[in-house]
């Protein structure tokens, strides 16, 4: 037998007030974060779909665990790198950052190094070291040899979270999703820097 | 072969210890009862003669003063990270100290990869970020390269968490610094600061820039740049209003003693002149109270290249650059 609920008590009518009404009206404030969601969407499932199949490889080789050896870091690393790349050698560029992701991205990029904050997030990059052109791919490993440019911290909290494992690093004026267990290239956005 | 050469270069890295003037060789730091005893390098791992000639001045300060670890700024292997590198840039010029049972606690920079974490003898246990406590003292390592949301999380549980009477954080990005070449992470601060502030935080180390300085307190924090212990950009530091004191002639470390609520340090050349030295009150738990810097503990004028000048005890903080 079915029962209705139904909402008489005026606690509980306050208690949906102060709950639900908030969340409502900052959905009618902003609806371009519907929009994000809606474009974050495939990028999210595609992420996930990722740290699976690592987390899959990672258990087909022996636990990377401290070590006095630097030899063992060294092949586990490449050791993961190649069967990564071996299960996606047909990945090509946009296949994680998808249409949507990647103008979504490149506007968030745009809005904050271009904002009234911009030259803090210009200022995190250009202290580094000078921007080096650096050709980029799919599955290429991701150069030991040059330094790393910090990606900007204001910029991350605005950019869709990451697993661990997967990071958001700049290489010149493209932005890579990087493994950073088996130190490969995921995808790529080129000229993601204004 | 490899085997000789190594034996060599630890050869030489003692030798250039024993043969160091011993008047150059002068401690400044008290040697308490019970104290907590570290030194501090950054940006070291290049693996030139240079790095070998400091971690010997290391070696012969050791002896002297005899910490039991060591924290590394990041940078610790510059350049290419093969098997081999691992050797020549950290294993051989520290291999006295390692032998000697001292731990190293690494944080990695910018020319680091992640998966150094994973090497038994940086002591990250696999993390990229981690805390551990030494005495009355807690250490919170980070990983500026990648201030992600789940670190800042992390790093605020964490300070929340810790009754330690000494909070101490380092990492490889500066939030203050005179380097021409860097300079202060201002973006960084903006995110770290306030939880340095609300949380008690009394000093922090940082790297990057390649050379030593020590900030004037800002909101009451200690800042030190220690990015010379390998790496040098000669007369690099350009002292502004932030400078409490600074060093860009040649190589340095840092010895530290943690006495109770005395924090000594005393930063040291590859000569082993004493560049900087003093000491830091650990201030009652009040927003408005001021560390208090005491320049130059026992070290003779002469040697003390760069001293503690102006720090006010009373009054806003210097403006942040």
């Amino acid at each position: 037998m079915k029962r209705r609920i139904r909402v008489t008590h005026p606690l509980l009518w306050l208690s949906l007030l102060v709950f639900v009404a908030p969340g409502f009206a900052s959905h009618q404030r902003q609806p371009q974060d519907s929009e994000a969601v809606r474009d974050f969407k495939p990028f999210i499932a595609r992420v996930q779909a990722y740290v699976k199949m690592q987390k899959k490889l990672e258990a087909s080789l022996p636990v990377l665990k401290p070590t006095k050896d630097p030899a063992q870091i060294v092949e586990y690393q490449q050791a993961l790198a190649r069967k990564i790349a071996d299960a996606r050698r047909d990945a090509l560029q946009g296949d994680i950052f998808t249409h949507e992701a990647t103008e979504r991205i490149r506007r968030i990029i745009h809005r904050s190094f271009e904002g009234p904050e911009g030259h803090l997030a210009r200022r995190t990059m250009q202290q580094d070291t000078p921007f080096k052109v650096v050709a980029m791919h799919v599955n290429d490993a991701f150069p030991d040899n040059i330094p790393l440019t910090t990606t900007p911290p204001t910029l991350m909290l605005k950019l869709p979270e990451l697993p661990p494992g997967l990071a958001y690093r700049f290489v010149g004026r493209t932005l890579v999703l990087k493994d950073i267990k088996a130190e490969l290239v995921v995808d790529l956005i080129p000229n993601a820097l204004p | 072969m490899p085997t000789m050469r190594c034996s060599v270069i630890v050869t030489c890295v003692a030798l250039a210890a024993l043969s160091l003037p011993l008047r150059a060789q002068e401690l400044t730091l008290p040697l308490k009862k019970d104290s907590v005893r570290f030194a501090v390098i950054g940006d070291m791992g290049d693996g030139t003669k240079q790095q070998y000639a400091l971690a010997g001045q290391m070696v012969a300060y050791h002896s002297k003063f005899p910490f039991d670890f060591v924290i590394m700024l990041g940078d610790n292997l510059i350049g290419r990270k093969n098997p081999a590198d691992y050797q020549k840039k950290f294993e051989l010029p520290y291999k006295p100290l390692l032998d000697a049972g001292v731990k190293f606690y690494a944080t990695l920079g910018n020319h680091d990869v992640s998966n150094e974490r994973f090497y038994k003898l940086f002591n990250m246990n696999g993390q990229q970020y981690y805390t551990y406590k030494k005495g009355n003292v807690r250490f919170f390592v980070l990983d500026s390269n990648y201030m992600n949301p789940q670190q800042l999380a992390w790093l605020e549980k964490e300070l929340q968490n810790s009754g330690a009477d000494w909070k101490i954080c380092y990492f490889h990005h500066p939030l203050y610094s005179s380097g021409a070449y860097h300079g202060s992470s201002v973006e960084l601060r903006l995110l770290l600061e306030p939880l340095f502030i609300k949380y008690g935080v009394q000093v922090v180390f940082a790297g990057h820039d390649h050379v030593y300085e020590r900030v004037k307190p800002q909101h009451g924090i200690h800042y030190f740049t220690e990015g010379a212990s390998g790496e040098l950009r000669k007369g690099n530091l350009r002292k502004t209003d932030l400078t409490a004191a600074g060093y860009d002639q040649d190589r340095t470390f840092m010895l530290v003693e943690i006495a109770g609520d005395e924090f000594y340090f005393q930063t040291i050349s590859r000569v082993g002149q004493t560049v900087d030295s003093g000491m830091i009150q650990r201030a009652a738990k009040t927003a408005a109270s001021w560390p208090k810097v005491r320049p130059g503990q026992g070290g003779s004028p002469d040697r003390t290249v760069a001293k503690a000048v102006g720090v006010k005890l009373t009054g806003a903080p210097p403006a942040a650059r």
